[in-house]
């Protein structure tokens, strides 16, 4: 870098390693954080997107076997096939409902992934069991679980400190689950302040 | 505006229909709707090229279905992000693609063995002329291929290598046998000249 180049030189050239890709993972992460937050350093990285996606058409086109359905049972989860039950009517439909009562429920579930940071949760009998892998939240800080249900509204399920933590909850398969970086001891108010790490929705297992 | 390329090298899947970056704008801007006939619609018109970029990088198949489900849940929740007038909508989607794939190599342990074994660009058929031939017909494209080529060879193929296949730092100080800061000191100093080379 010369001495004529601009101060934010150094931003610039940010983005452009975080675009290309060069970074390893902790700096690839503290830039993707940097990006949600600073919203100078998210249009240098879009501007590096912008400059570097004429080499997309490199890119084949590959044939993959049609995923779609499993995208939607993850998104969408179960609501569908007992509606179509219900429609179904008479005998038949007595039958195929005590089936699906009777038939093993899956276990809704959901995984966050956000670089090597990694939150398994599992809901059963009430209880959201959530397993963490990966790098804790650092010394001031605290990652903090939030359920966004179909109001838009993020309410907070409570700090996510050890490798694991169980919760009880109301909560139904489709809520979505995201993990956010909050101040030690969480979000002062009612809403998230840090970066969203991660969301994920809870799905059939 | 008409993409210029969607395909690669392969041809591709039979029955793929072309797809303008103004379809796919809206299509996004439904699915931020919440749109579902929408999100198969952009599904069914952009799986072979997101999967062709998860390809080329993660390579193992398995992988690629299991990160193909992760990008389109990442695209059906962030689409609301994407905005038309800040940059192309495929551009916007080979990035979540990209990014997600990204995330994948670093967190995968260390791959000095791998690359021992094997050269991740030799996946790439002829980078100089594949690349050039299929971009022929775009100004942009063409601007960034000549500005490619007035850096050195090698540093080119860092660059390509590291944007097509998504070598780190350390994969590339690996492969040129040069200390990891050397590395980083000269291909920084080939993304200012990128830079240079694109604004003037």
């Amino acid at each position: 870098m010369s001495p004529a180049d601009p101060p934010d030189d150094a931003d610039d050239l940010l983005a452009a390693e975080y675009v290309l890709g060069v970074l390893d993972a902790r700096a690839r992460r503290d830039a993707a954080r940097r990006a949600e937050v600073d919203g100078a350093f998210a249009a240098r990285v879009r501007d590096w997107e912008a400059r570097l996606s004429p080499l997309n058409a490199a890119y084949p086109e590959v044939a993959l076997p049609d995923l779609l359905l499993r995208i939607e049972a993850r998104l969408f989860p179960a609501r569908p096939r007992r509606r179509w039950v219900w429609a179904a009517g008479g005998v038949l439909a007595a039958g195929l409902a005590l089936a699906v009562v009777l038939w093993p429920q899956p276990v809704p579930q959901a995984r966050l992934v956000a670089g090597e940071l990694v939150v398994s949760v599992r809901l059963q009998a009430g209880l959201l069991d959530l397993r963490r892998s990966g790098p804790s939240a650092g010394e001031d800080r605290d990652y903090q679980l939030w359920a966004i249900g179909a109001d838009g509204v993020p309410r907070s399920l409570g700090l996510l400190r050890g490798e694991s933590l169980t919760v009880p909850t109301d909560l139904q398969p489709g809520v979505t689950l995201a993990i956010s970086l909050e101040p030690l001891g969480g979000a002062p108010g009612a809403l998230p302040t840090g970066p969203v790490l991660a969301s994920a929705v809870l799905g059939p297992g | 505006m008409r993409l210029p390329a969607l395909s690669g090298g392969s041809r591709p899947p039979a029955g793929t229909p072309r797809l303008s970056d103004e379809t796919a704008s809206d299509l996004i801007q439904r699915v931020a709707q919440h749109d579902r006939a929408a999100f198969r619609a952009l599904y069914a018109l952009t799986a072979p090229k997101l999967a062709g970029v998860l390809t080329r990088m993660l390579k193992d198949r398995s992988e690629v279905e299991d990160a193909m489900q992760e990008v389109y849940v990442r695209i059906w929740q962030r689409a609301g992000q994407f905005s038309a007038d800040r940059g192309s909508a495929m551009g916007w989607l080979v990035a979540v693609a990209r990014n997600l794939a990204l995330d994948r190599l670093r967190a995968r342990p260390p791959q000095g063995a791998r690359l021992a074994g094997e050269d991740p660009l030799a996946l790439i058929p002829d980078p100089a002329v594949g690349v050039e031939a299929r971009l022929a017909a775009a100004g942009q494209a063409r601007r960034i291929l000549g500005c490619l080529d007035e850096q050195e060879p090698d540093r080119a193929e860092a660059l390509r290598g590291a944007y097509l296949v998504g070598l780190s730092y350390q994969d590339l100080a690996e492969r040129h046998g040069i200390p990891l800061n050397t590395m980083r000191t000269w291909l920084r100093r080939g993304l200012q000249r990128l830079r240079e080379c694109l604004e003037r």
